[in-house]
């Protein structure tokens, strides 16, 4: 492509984005602080590629490796999760019936946090008023609304209402308003629709995020928890998000199922 | 209070269409000429790089939900649409011969994918209805919509298209400016999608290029322009506009195959479309 094309402010910008990862904005006439890749307005930048590398999608409390499995560390601080007698119970039936009652086998949008930690890869675009995460799996999407309220009334949302603010720099996200279909992890961890997290994202350097999100729910745990991990840059070339369409593969083997005639 | 988001078929029937958008015909026959020159004068509100501002909420008020891009005259099902094509200028889709009977086939033997809520593909995303978010930041264009809670995103920092063999419902787009002008070129793109809901096709040689300019500080004007040699005679286009949404509008999710509970029952009349060329 011709940079010839583009705007003379732009090809500086696009430059330095070009010519490093970190993206350092040094024609803005502001002087970076520190080491962190910043916005026009200043605030840390947390644009791009971002995953996980730890085995939470499988549990998110430590665990013991098994056949498809591997073992792990968990992301749970003290690693225990305060549920309520009847909750414990129910996570444990979930623990076993999770080959068809995980909503993750129906293909269906994981939620929050889970599909933060889950092994696909999301893409962070930020602006001042807006902050939208593009997820690869099944092309979610979550619109973090910056410094407005949450909406009027119960609604309940696979990925719940994100509604984000700025504590110095630190991207801090409250998100409500979610359904009880979702599930924590594979292991059968799960909340109900009184589910609110507060999720803070801090650039720690220019490609890794300390994510730590707080876990309340007062129909199934006795207190609050928390979760932290590292979100890391994907640094490959041209790296971008691509797809995973589950429910279309599932469509896809359902048709060639129907497609072989009957023996 | 549950909100179940049920795909229903009339997604928009068409009424209320406004007959002038931005001082210029709605009808897009009459409003790309109009819009031309309209976004050629304009001096665009801009990003402190420099490139023009489209951020904020838009919507496609004189498309109808991807019900039809050719003239429809309206039934009980679908509502009356006026032709997006302004090139060829007999508004039709200017298939090959050998397909002449293949958009009809689709109709009737085939669930619309986008029925399915696979990702709409591109460009039949942008004139899908219920609005779409822009965010601009430095070396990015992106594009949230609503509908199926699709999304784009469009580098703009001069990286090539990914490998020829990933194949992506949304491809694979890279945008450009030219001018006041984004250029975005989308290839990778799969046979699997339609172009609307009555069985308009492509194979996956399809490659769109797509231009969105502001023609006044509320209106983009939107045209792209679809090649397949497998398919088309020759290179087509469509226009119209993209209206901004009221301020601070949200584009909230819509949970389009949890709430999809008729495809089991569609499957005993009607076949999953995959492809073109479907695989063996």
């Amino acid at each position: 492509m011709a940079l010839a094309a583009i705007p003379a402010a732009a090809q500086t910008a696009v430059a330095l984005r070009l010519g490093s990862g970190q993206a350092l904005r040094l024609g803005s006439g502001q002087a970076p602080r520190g080491a962190l890749p910043r916005t026009d307005d200043g605030k840390p930048d947390l644009s791009g590629v971002w995953q996980v590398l730890n085995t939470a999608a499988w549990d998110i409390q430590d665990h013991q490796a098994a056949l498809g499995v591997p073992a792990g560390q968990g992301v749970v601080a003290g690693n225990d999760i305060p549920y309520q007698p009847w909750a414990l119970a129910r996570k444990q039936e979930n623990l076993k019936n999770r080959r068809t009652a995980d909503p993750e086998t129906k293909c269906f949008l994981p939620g929050i946090p889970r599909i933060t930690y889950m092994p696909y890869p999301f893409h962070v675009v930020q602006t001042p008023a807006q902050v939208s995460i593009l997820y690869e799996y099944l092309h979610a999407t979550r619109n973090v609304f910056m410094n407005v309220e949450h909406l009027p009334g119960s609604i309940e949302w696979f990925m719940g209402d994100s509604r984000g603010r700025w504590d110095g720099d630190t991207l801090v996200v409250d998100v409500k308003d979610f359904t009880d279909q979702t599930w924590l992890d594979r292991a059968g961890n799960f909340h109900s629709e009184a589910l609110h997290l507060v999720e803070r994202y801090t650039l720690v350097s220019p490609d890794h995020i300390e994510y730590e999100v707080t876990v309340e729910d007062p129909k199934v745990f006795t207190r609050s928890w928390k979760m932290s991990m590292p979100l890391y840059r994907r640094k490959e070339r041209n790296v971008r998000i691509l797809e995973y369409e589950c429910y279309a593969y599932v469509h896809e083997e359902e048709a060639r199922r129907r497609a072989v005639p009957p023996r | 209070m549950k909100l179940v988001l049920v795909l229903v078929a009339a997604l928009a029937a068409g009424q209320d269409r406004p007959q002038t958008v931005a001082g210029c015909p709605g009808a897009s026959q009459q409003f790309y000429p109009c819009a031309k020159a309209k976004a050629r004068a304009f001096n665009p509100p801009r990003m402190p790089d420099g490139t023009p501002d489209m951020r904020g909420a838009w919507n496609n008020p004189t498309t109808s939900g991807s019900q039809n891009i050719e003239d429809y005259p309206g039934d009980s099902f679908l509502g009356p649409q006026k032709t997006l094509i302004v090139d060829p200028p007999d508004g039709k889709i200017p298939y090959l011969p050998r397909w002449a009977t293949k958009k009809q086939e689709n109709l009737q033997q085939y669930i619309d994918p986008f029925g399915t809520c696979y990702p709409p593909g591109v460009p039949r995303h942008v004139y899908s209805p219920r609005g779409h978010h822009i965010l601009q930041s430095p070396g990015v264009f992106a594009i949230v919509s609503e509908f199926a809670h699709v999304y784009r995103m469009i580098p703009t920092d001069g990286s090539p298209h990914i490998g020829n063999d990933i194949r992506l419902y949304m491809g694979d787009s890279r945008g450009r400016w030219e001018g006041n002008t984004l250029v975005v070129d989308t290839a990778n793109l799969t046979d699997r999608t339609w172009l609307d809901i009555v069985g308009d096709f492509h194979s996956d040689a399809l490659h769109v290029i797509e231009r969105f300019t502001l023609l006044d500080p509320d209106t983009i004007f939107y045209e792209t322009t679809l090649n397949d040699p497998n398919v088309f005679t020759r290179p087509w286009t469509m226009a119209f506009p993209l209206v901004r949404m009221e301020k601070g509008h949200e584009v909230l999710e819509e949970a389009c195959f949890e709430g999809d509970h008729d495809i089991p029952e569609l499957l005993e009349t009607y076949k999953l479309y995959l492809g073109l060329n479907p695989p063996k």
